[in-house]
């Protein structure tokens, strides 16, 4: 992956979350969260509703206490200091803009309360309310205010502060698919301009792969995997994040060294297993047709035929459900243009490399 | 509130509540223009005599100022009790919440003649009859409740949000306080004072039993007046009053919004 701008420092930690934890009555909302952040990094918190990513934002913010484990900034414990003094901008889902201020003044409001001298104030909001594009509209209200309008100036009001640590949570999910991208490319070009260290919650894991330097999946309150776009996509840790990044397929079998026996199937692995497991492979990495995949040994490549009993045409890309024997195959073609769908009751063959599969102890 | 335009059965319905509760103050208006000696209507000569005789009555002049400084202190005493209590009740979530609601809006609840009753056997006792203290902490009782339910519906209705992030941009718990709750909470402040002025300024019954020979408000001299006396007087001086009530309704509106601030 090509990313443009500074890279962040990946030596040295400038943020650590250790063993952070908090319960609630009824639930453990975070449960042992451990990570470390560099300087300059976008780190995503992704993950299905309620597995604690705004919990945990929160508590990195000061806005919930933590019930254990610490928060350490530049080697500073934070873990109890009060959310003032904190000297993170957060970026709320809500935008929480102050309805009885307009937007320079929403603006401005952070660096008054750092007692900025008065004409520095002027200059850095007029600074601010530039780079987020909304000059012209200082004096408005946040209700004559779009919803991509007002969510550059809840950036702008957490940016212009300067804060060490930008906290994202889920700001784009209000807005319609266009804008969401446009925000995107923004958030992330004047994030890696000013070098902040920003942590971005989504469950949106296209946002997460676009934009970010890592990604940490969350799962019940558990941190599953940290780790790139790369990482997460092509080497997920668990069964969950490869079902949750990205599509898959997903066979129950059992493993005899590398070879997986599932549903009438026998499958070359990557890699040597033993007992009950779950294969997955991406839909996209199979190949439907006579031609297939070919590699290099030759022995590492999966081939079967089977009967398509559904397809569906979604633009970009082509997809089909076959049946291979007992179970049922996802497959993903992108859309050449020149092909036909693959017709409904068609034998078709389909290919895919030992390397492509991923394998996990069979949840117990 | 409401996006449909009322239909025209409504419109006459309404039309016909306002007239059936503000015909007898519309009658008071022409009245208080009299020239006759007595209470009649329609009167057969008008004057606005009796306008500059209210100022000729020391006693109605010094109850009204006793009313009036009454009614300011007893607005300025509830914001500043209300204030804290509906903060605590609300967003603290202190232990006994819903207790302190109960035993704050109890009065409400009770006849007030009751009420007036249990406080003058209290108060006689304390020696708090026929002062000003005395009649102040009556109409505590009574407004206090109106004060804090108002307060913390308000507050129920402020975006924490706003607050947390003017935290997280800087701002201590006071200067949220100051900077984000107090202005996001005006409606429901100007609301509260409007209405415990109002509701001290013509309490009647508590303070027909709590003032004295030494200190006396204006709605128990007005019941005096009209006890002993049938001129016009009290019609002029009725119209004043509706001119005060309505002055700061319209006040509250201005700076507020009524509608924004009583049917939240
Ligand atoms: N104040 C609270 N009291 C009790 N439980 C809570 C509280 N806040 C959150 N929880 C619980 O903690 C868990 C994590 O909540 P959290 O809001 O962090 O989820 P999330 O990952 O942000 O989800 P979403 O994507 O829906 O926003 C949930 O099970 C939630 O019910
Ligand atoms: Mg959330």
């Amino acid at each position: 992956m090509a990313r443009a701008g500074t890279a962040p420092s990946q030596d040295k930690a400038f943020l650590v979350l250790h063993r952070l934890r908090k319960a609630y009555d009824d639930t453990l909302a975070v449960d042992d969260l451990t990570l470390e952040i560099a300087k300059g990094e976008l780190v995503a918190f992704l993950g299905p509703s309620g597995c604690g990513k705004t919990t945990s934002l929160r508590m990195l913010a000061g806005l919930t206490p933590a019930s254990a484990g610490r928060i350490v900034v530049e080697g500073r414990d934070l873990t109890h200091v009060p959310p003032y003094q904190r000297d993170m901008g957060m970026v709320f889902q809500s935008y929480a803009l102050f309805p009885h201020m307009n937007v320079a003044r929403n603006v401005a409001f952070g660096l008054e309360m750092r007692k900025v001298p008065r004409g520095e104030i002027a200059q850095r909001v007029v600074e601010a309310i530039a780079l987020v594009r909304l000059t012209g509209r200082e004096q408005r209200r946040p209700s004559e205010l779009s919803g991509g309008q007002q969510q550059r100036v809840a950036l702008a009001r957490a940016l212009v502060i300067r804060p060490s640590i930008l906290l994202f949570d889920e700001p784009l999910s209000n807005l319609d698919a266009k804008l969401r991208d446009e925000m995107r490319t923004e958030i992330r070009e004047i994030q890696q301009r000013l070098g902040i260290t920003s942590i971005f919650v989504t469950h949106d894991q296209v946002e997460a792969l676009t934009m970010c330097d890592r990604i940490a999946v969350m799962h019940q309150g558990r941190l599953e995997q940290l780790g790139t776009p790369e990482d997460l996509y092509e080497r997920p840790a668990t069964a969950f994040v490869a079902s949750f990044v990205g599509r898959t397929n997903r066979l129950k079998g059992i493993a005899r060294g590398d070879t997986v026996e599932t549903g009438g199937l026998s499958l070359r692995t990557c890699g040597t297993h033993q007992g009950d497991v779950v294969v997955m492979m991406r839909p996209h990495r199979i190949v439907l047709g006579e031609a297939g995949c070919v590699s290099a040994d030759g022995r590492a490549v999966n081939r079967m035929t089977g009967c398509v009993i559904r397809t569906v045409y979604a633009g970009d890309v082509v997809q089909s459900d076959v049946r291979v024997a007992d179970s049922i195959i996802a497959v993903e073609q992108s859309n050449r243009g020149s092909g036909e769908l693959p017709a409904v009751g068609a034998t078709v063959t389909l290919s895919f490399l030992a390397r492509d599969t991923l394998v996990y102890p069979a949840a117990p | 509130m409401n996006d449909h335009a009322p239909s025209t059965g409504l419109k006459i319905l309404a039309a016909a509540m306002f007239v059936f509760l503000l015909a007898p103050v519309l009658v008071v208006v022409p009245l208080s223009f009299s020239g006759d000696a007595f209470l009649s209507f329609p009167p057969s000569s008008w004057s606005t005599r009796w306008y500059g005789r209210i100022l000729a009555e020391p006693k109605i002049v010094a109850a009204f100022w006793t009313s009036l400084t009454l009614a300011a202190t007893t607005m300025v005493l509830c914001l500043a009790i209300g204030l804290p209590a509906a903060y605590a009740i609300v967003r603290l979530r202190i232990p006994g919440a819903a207790f302190l609601t109960s035993l704050f809006t109890a009065p409400l609840l009770l006849p007030s003649i009751v009420l007036a009753l249990a406080i003058l056997i209290v108060f006689a006792r304390l020696g708090f009859i026929g002062s000003f203290r005395g009649v102040l902490a009556g109409h505590l009782v009574v407004t206090l409740p109106y004060a804090v339910r108002v307060l913390a519906t308000s507050i129920a209705g402020l975006p924490i949000a706003c607050e947390e992030a003017a935290t997280t941009l800087g701002a201590s718990p006071l200067a949220v306080f100051r900077r984000i709750t107090l202005p996001l909470m005006l409606p429901g402040i100007a609301a509260t004072a409007a209405l415990c002025f109002l509701v001290s300024f013509d309490e009647v019954v508590l303070s027909l039993f709590l003032t004295g020979p030494r200190l006396s408000t204006l709605p128990v001299e007005m019941f005096h007046y009209v006890e002993t006396r049938t001129d016009p007087l009290i019609a002029a001086l009725s119209v004043i009053l509706v001119v005060i009530t309505l002055a700061i309704v319209l006040l509250v509106d201005r700076t507020a919004g009524l509608a924004r601030t009583f049917a939240r």
